[in-house]
């Protein structure tokens, strides 16, 4: 009797031990934060991101989570944080960010936040010398070219657009031979339209044969664009280029409108190829066309977002880097074998760090993404058009 | 020869576009410019009748303009159903705006009611952009296809709506104030708010309809701006509010025909600013005017420096 009852004892001691080393696994936890803007006028683009972080985590977790160095798994729990596209309040983001127990922030939104932000990170690995902020961001919105070589704790999933334009002007001059002459809109205050128009656009309109005849510049929150319009409408451009956000896009197409300027082939911005100018103005673009990162082609970019939509957000090619931003840090994870400890905080972000400069390709939801050794990325990339207020896949470049 | 001739020509060719540009960005300027003048007759309304400034008077407009657009999105209301809800829609909050930051607020502390209002303007500002999430919608216009060509002059249809819709705006405010017992009550509490209470004037509800009118006209302005460009989105908040104050400051704080004046001014001179000197230099030169007419002429065009009691 009494050995029954020793037994009996054990037995639920054992029960009891290896229910509580389950439920410790589960309640295992990894921090993986976002930030960027989330409010104020560009705030979409964070509402986006941040929904698509959520989706892509829940997908995640849902699958079990990540492995950790023990083969142990662990959920991945996220928080989003608002810069307001303003570089004081992202740096002091980070900086805030980087006291807690996060392994690698996702953001963050604005090019014009980006650049200083990536400043105070540690710019080259184990330089003693350097006492910058060693902690690993992975950029998922911000575009502007080669900003990921700031720092060697910075990586970058966001497409190139000098390629992205490149093939597109180059698609333009096969597809339409007759065309001569290009006509510049420029928005002149916001960092990413005007890099993309004077370092992107013209010159890779330019380099394909294209005679530039001149070029409009306006401001971001501009209501009045008859000025412009009327120095384009006298030069009878054949192609009209507008690197401008949807606000100013559908103001300036408007007045183009009004002024009669039918150009025979429009070509918008990369982040214009979104919800928001349609919402803006469908009749006015329609056929604007913008090479993008992301078009619901395939099974796996659909349920992306549709997963997505059921955040409360929309799948463009910002908020699709942000969901493979998340992908990708859970192979990274999963390989590099972090502890998921409090002691190990450094040594992890360290090892996401590595994995994530090692990498050379990493699974998109167009494609493969190509990762380069300066922390960028080359991803398959498609030209839409804005057609019967609905993005529509104009050409697939990989095809 | 023929190589002088066609440089002739070609400079004449230039000469003209010019003149032509210039003349165009002078009447797109002046047209546009109304919408300036309304704001800042909003401004020097509230100002001259009570000598404070509502830093959220532009978001105010801004966001009753958003209620003329929810109409727009909900029920397909027409044009001017759109219009006349945003200009009630901006005379409802701004009544708000004078309980919130203006009717408690003690009058031996001027500061208090601006700053209240400065709370205000980021308030209205950060409600509208995380209701609209920080998009441009499409904004009701009328007559945006129409053009009126006088030779190589064209002139927008819905500018010349929008300059009608303004001036239409003013005259109702200018028969209101000199016409209607309200504006005699209203312009005796702007001269001697002493005395009116004395006479039997009830200043609470003079300030408080002053308020509802200046939202009125600043929903006008907010309307006719987004009618203009056919999208509204909240950044033209402080477009409206930094103009507003400009136009003032040219006017004359409390001069109504000097806010008209200041608006059609900085119009014209944004317009023909961004011809000469182009957009990155446009709003240095409208600082400049700012700052010569604060240093040499700090009353403005049409400023009273008369006091009051």
């Amino acid at each position: 009797m009494k050995l029954k009852s020793f037994l009996a004892a054990g037995l639920v001691s054992v029960s009891a031990l290896a229910m509580s080393t389950a439920a410790m696994a589960e309640d295992k936890t990894v921090r993986i934060v976002g930030f960027g803007a989330s409010s104020g006028v560009v705030g979409i683009f964070g509402q986006n991101s941040s929904a698509a972080m959520s989706a892509a985590f829940e997908k995640i977790n849902a699958e079990g989570g990540v492995t950790l160095a023990d083969g142990s798994k662990a959920q991945i729990v996220t928080e989003y944080y608002d810069d307001r596209c303003n570089a004081e309040e992202g740096i002091s983001v980070l900086r805030r960010i980087a006291t807690t127990d996060a392994l690698i922030a996702i953001g963050p939104t604005c090019s014009n936040v980006a650049e200083p932000l990536f400043g105070i990170l540690q710019a080259k690995v184990d330089d003693s010398g350097d006492t910058g902020l060693q902690f690993p961001v992975f950029t998922d919105v911000a575009i502007k070219g080669g900003l990921a070589g700031i720092s060697e704790w910075v990586f970058r999933n966001t497409p190139s657009e000098a390629k992205m334009y490149d093939d597109l002007f180059a698609w333009i001059r096969a597809t339409h031979p007759d065309l001569k002459t290009i006509y510049g809109g420029v928005e002149e205050d916001f960092a990413h339209s005007r890099f993309t128009w004077y370092e992107v656009m013209k010159k890779a309109a330019e380099q394909h044969g294209f005679e530039v005849v001149g070029e409009a510049q306006w401001l971001l929150s501009d209501t009045n664009f008859s000025n412009q319009a009327r120095g384009m409408r006298r030069e009878e451009p054949d192609i009209v280029a507008i690197s401008a956000h949807p606000f100013t896009t559908c103001g300036m197409l408007r007045e183009m409108a009004r002024q009669k300027i039918q150009p025979k082939v429009l070509v918008g911005l990369t982040s214009s190829s979104s919800l928001e100018t349609l919402s803006g103005c469908a009749a006015e673009a329609q056929g604007l066309t913008i090479p993008t990162s992301f078009a619901p082609v395939n099974d796996d970019a659909r349920s992306a977002a549709e997963a997505v939509v059921a955040k409360g957000g929309q799948m463009d090619l910002h908020s699709a880097s942000a969901w493979e931003n998340a992908m990708i840090l859970r192979d990274v994870i999963n390989a590099a074998g972090i502890e998921g400890t409090p002691e190990s905080l450094d040594a992890d972000r360290r090892k996401i760090r590595d994995g994530l400069s090692t990498l050379t390709e990493a699974q998109g939801l167009l494609g493969v993404n190509q990762r380069l050794p300066d922390g960028e990325a080359v991803k398959p990339y498609v030209f839409v058009h804005a057609k019967d207020a609905g993005w529509e896949v104009l050409h697939d470049p990989g095809s | 020869m023929a190589d002088a001739s066609g440089a002739n020509e070609a400079t004449a060719k230039m000469d003209y576009f010019f003149i032509i540009d210039f003349v165009q960005s002078l009447v797109d300027g002046l047209l546009f410019g109304t919408t300036y003048a309304l704001i800042g007759i909003g401004f020097t309304l509230i100002f001259g009748v009570m000598r404070k400034l509502n830093l959220a008077y532009g978001a105010a407009a801004l966001a009753g303009t958003y209620i003329g657009l929810a109409a727009f999105l909900a029920f397909d209301a027409p044009p001017p159903v759109v219009f006349l809800a945003s200009a009630l829609g901006s005379g409802l909050i701004g009544l708000v705006v004078y309980y919130c930051c203006f009717r408690f607020t003690p009058t031996s502390y001027p500061m208090a009611s601006l700053l209240a209002s400065v709370g205000m303007l980021l308030f209205i500002d950060e409600v509208v952009i995380h209701l609209s999430h920080g998009m441009p919608f499409p904004y009701p216009s009328v007559f945006s296809d129409a053009t009126l060509e006088l030779g190589d002059i064209w002139i927008r249809g819905d500018l010349l709506f929008v300059f009608g819709m303004c001036v239409v705006a003013m005259a109702v405010l200018f028969w209101l104030l000199y016409r209607t017992p309200l504006g005699l009550a209203t312009r005796a509490v702007s001269q001697q708010p002493r005395a009116a209470q004395l006479c039997g004037i009830d200043s609470t509800r003079v300030n408080a309809l002053t308020f509802v009118i200046a939202g009125i006209l600043g929903g006008v302005a907010g309307a006719m701006t987004a009618a203009a460009v056919g999208v509204l989105s909240p950044i033209i908040a402080m477009g409206l509010t930094v103009k507003g104050l400009i136009v003032v400051v040219i006017g004359g704080l409390g001069s109504i025909p000097g806010a008209i004046i200041g608006g059609l001014l900085v119009g014209a001179a944004e317009n023909v600013f961004l011809l000469l000197r182009g957009v990155t230099e446009r709003d240095i030169y409208v600082m400049l005017l700012l700052f010569l007419f604060l240093t040499l002429r700090p009353g403005g065009l049409f400023g009273s420096t008369a006091g009051r009691d």
